[in-house]
This record gives structure tokens, sequence and C-alpha cells, in this order.
């Protein structure tokens, strides 16, 4: 006669839930704020992966990763496959920023081929967090210049391409302002796409000879969801589809907003 | 006189996407190159444009050339290939047909007139499907050298082989 033994205690090694080391939290820790770093500077999932995946290994670890749009998943495994390390991050959006994604690449090669110990990627995570953007004014300034080169591009004339550098300025002050304000995302979009169509409406509206449609469609360019849309086409293309329809309708919410406060504009000045 | 026009709209093509660059906060280092990237795909969807391959193609070629100029330039100057890509591609989006569309759309709400209602509905279903084929277009052209390229990564791939080879050595 043979004893009922639960399927679970047969395992000769039984997994152990035992703690890990210090150092092996850490690492743990340090990855998952990398992956949110990378996560909301606007990477694609793949990249997010793989950049993971090399530094785990650079510090001699196995990992598992769930990577989503506003979480982040991860195990870490030490060499002998017993002990384990899981936690659980969520990721808040910061908006696009290249120089974190450009400085954790660096960072990752670095781990792999110098050796880099945890306390080194921690010191230089704090450093590319502290990274200055450019100048307000500049900003204004050069992205105000696209508006009006998108002008030129679509075919508008000198007196188009300056309603659209002062309008697409205007948007995105709205827009700074607005974000720094906190307010939600999409509702920041929307004022900055109004308040754009709406000087470059009222500029038709005193001044007859310009051709309206361009200034009005150029200068709310700006906010065209440029990141997520392509990082969408990127990550389905990669198998990723969960994040890459997530991505994609982000995108679509962008250009809703956008074309909403065109419409709200577009109603104002017809009234 | 065409050369010329064409020429000067890639040269604003490569502003917009520096103006872009710096709202995504690039490295300083690297923003000349992207002008010139925007700028070359802006020349070549313009030129396939002129010899009448339609802005879907047209769009789709110059994304393809940026991406594949993007993994090189990411060898010479030391940033990943996205960094590149993303800001050069941009101005290529169709945001003029998205604008059609929606004012299209806005438009279809309220006519009353069955004649007007089809024209509209034509002229909006038409901008509609050239900005999200040239949406899809640009995505894959960015992506598929990448994926055409890519082993472990970058630094692995084909493109970088010489490098390798003097490492050894």
């Amino acid at each position: 006669m043979t004893i009922f033994v639960h399927p679970l205690k047969r395992i000769s090694h039984p997994l152990k839930t035992k703690i890990l080391s210090e150092d092996a939290q850490s690492a743990g820790n340090i990855l998952l704020e990398t992956g949110a770093m990378l996560m909301s500077s606007g990477a694609s999932t793949h990249r997010t992966r793989l950049t993971l995946e090399r530094i785990a290994h650079g510090l001699g670890y196995g990992v598992e990763l769930l990577i989503t749009q506003r979480a982040l998943m991860l195990t870490i495994i030490e060499k002998d496959q017993q002990h384990f390390f899981s936690r659980l991050k969520r990721i808040s959006p910061h908006g696009v920023n290249f120089r974190i994604v450009s400085g954790i690449s660096h960072l990752s090669w670095n781990v792999l081929e110098d050796n880099w110990t945890i306390a080194q990627i921690s010191d230089e995570l704090k450093r590319l967090k502290s990274l200055p953007h450019y100048p307000r004014l500049v900003v204004l300034g050069l992205v105000g210049l696209a508006g009006a080169a998108f002008c030129r591009i679509f075919g508008g004339g000198y007196t188009e391409m300056a309603v659209a550098f002062i309008a697409t300025v205007v948007g995105l002050f709205v827009r700074q302002e607005t974000l720094r304000v906190k307010f939600n995302p999409y509702l920041c979009v929307f004022f900055a796409a109004f308040a754009a169509s709406l000087i470059a409406g009222l500029a038709e509206h005193f001044q007859i000879d310009i051709d309206s449609d361009t200034a009005f469609a150029t200068s709310v360019l700006f906010l065209v969801p440029g990141v997520p849309l392509i990082n969408s086409v990127t990550d389905l293309m990669d198998g990723n589809i969960q994040n890459g329809i997530v991505r994609a309708m982000n995108g679509l919410m962008i250009s809703f907003s956008i074309a909403m406060g065109l419409f709200a504009a577009k109603m104002i000045l017809n009234f | 006189m065409m050369i010329l026009e064409i020429l000067l709209q890639s040269f604003w093509a490569g502003i917009a996407a520096i103006g872009f660059a710096v709202l995504f906060n690039v490295p300083r280092r690297v923003i000349f190159s992207i002008w010139t990237l925007g700028a070359l795909g802006g020349l070549i969807k313009f030129t396939a444009i002129q010899f009448e391959s339609g802005i879907v193609f047209a769009s789709f070629l110059g994304a393809t050339v940026i991406g594949i100029v993007s993994i090189q330039m990411a060898h010479m100057r030391h940033s990943p290939p996205l960094v590149f890509s993303i800001p050069s591609v941009i101005p290529m989006v169709p945001g003029f047909f998205a604008y059609k569309m929606m004012l299209g759309l806005i438009a279809l709400t309220s006519i009353e007139n069955t004649d007007a209602y089809l024209q509209t509905l034509i002229e909006t279903v038409n901008n509609g499907a050239k900005m999200t084929f040239v949406l899809i277009a640009l995505g894959i052209g960015v992506a598929l050298p990448m994926l055409i390229t890519r082993k472990e990564s970058i630094k692995k791939s084909p493109f970088n082989k010489r490098k390798k080879a003097n490492v050894l050595s």
C-alpha cells in the first residue's frame, strides 16, 4: 500500500525562497530603475529587455522580465538556479529623453566590458537623471523653426512660415506650462493644439491674403506622437504585440486630442 | 529649378528634424548628424515623389535609407540608432493628411446634401488611407534595417565586422 505524496514534495531540490544577499537585491533594484528609466524615455521594448539582460549578465545573474508600458516585473536568479529575487516597479511616464537612452546604452557596455560595480552603475544613473535639458528658449526657438520648416515643406510662403513659427512657439509654451501644473497629459495636448491653431486662425482672420490651411495644419505638427507611433510599429514587428497595441492606442489618443483642439479653435473662429 | 526646390525642401526637412531632436533632448554631439539624416531622408522622399512613385512608397524609401544610415551613424557617434532615426523620420509624418481627414470627418457630421456628402466622404477616406499607410511605411522603413542586421545587438552586426577584426588582431 502506497501513501499519497503531494507532487511538490517529490522534488529532490525544492525551490528555496531564502532571501538573496544584499548584493543581489541591490542589483535587482538597479535593474528595475534602469528599465523604468528606459521605458519612460522612449526606448522600444526589445531595447529595454536587451539592455537589462546585458547588465544582469555583466553582473553575473540570470534575469527574467515582464515589460509592460506602465509596470516592470523582474526576477533575478543566481547562477545556482535555486535562489531568486522578484520585484515589481511602477513606471511613471516622464516624456521622451534620448540623452538617457543613449547614456544607458553606454552604461550597459561598460558593465559588460569593464566590469562596473553596482555602486558605479548607481552613480551613473544618478548622473544621467541630473543631466540638463536644453535651455527653454532654445527649445522654443528651434521647435518654432521646425514648425516653420513644416510649413515650408507643405508649400507655405514666408508669411505662412512666420505664422506657423509664432503659433508653434505659443503652443509649445502652453504645453510646457500645462505639463508643469500636472494636467492630464491628453488635456495638455488639447490645450496646446487649441492655442496653436487659434493663433494660426486669428492670423487668417486679420490678414486675408495668406493660405490659411497650410499655416493652420502645420502649426500643430510639433505635437504629433512620433515616438509612440514608430515605437508601436517596432514593438509589433518584434512580437511584443501587447506593448505595440498600447503604444498605438496612446498615439491615437494624442492624435485625437490634437484634432479636438483644432476643432475647438475652428468652431470659435467660424462663430 | 525643380532640383533647387527639392534641395531647399530637404534643407527645411533637416531643420524640422533638429526641432524634434531638441524636443527629445538628444545628446549635443549628434545634432548635426540628425540634420544630415533628416535632409537625406527628405531628399530621397521628394525625389521619389518627382518620379511619381506615390507618397507611400516615397516615404518608405526615405525611412528605409534613414534606418540604414542611422545604424552606421550609431557606430560613428556612439549612440543607439533610434536616437538618430526617430527625430529624422518625424518630418515625413503625414500631418497634413491627418488634418484633412479630421476636418472631413467633422464635416461629415453636419452635411445634409447627398452629393456633397459623397464628395466629402471620398476625400476623407482617401486622406485617411494615405495617412495610415504612410505611417505604417515610416514605421516599417525605420524598423526593417535594424531587424535585418540584428543578431545579438548592433555592436555585433555585420556592419561592425571590420571594427571587431581590428580589436581581435
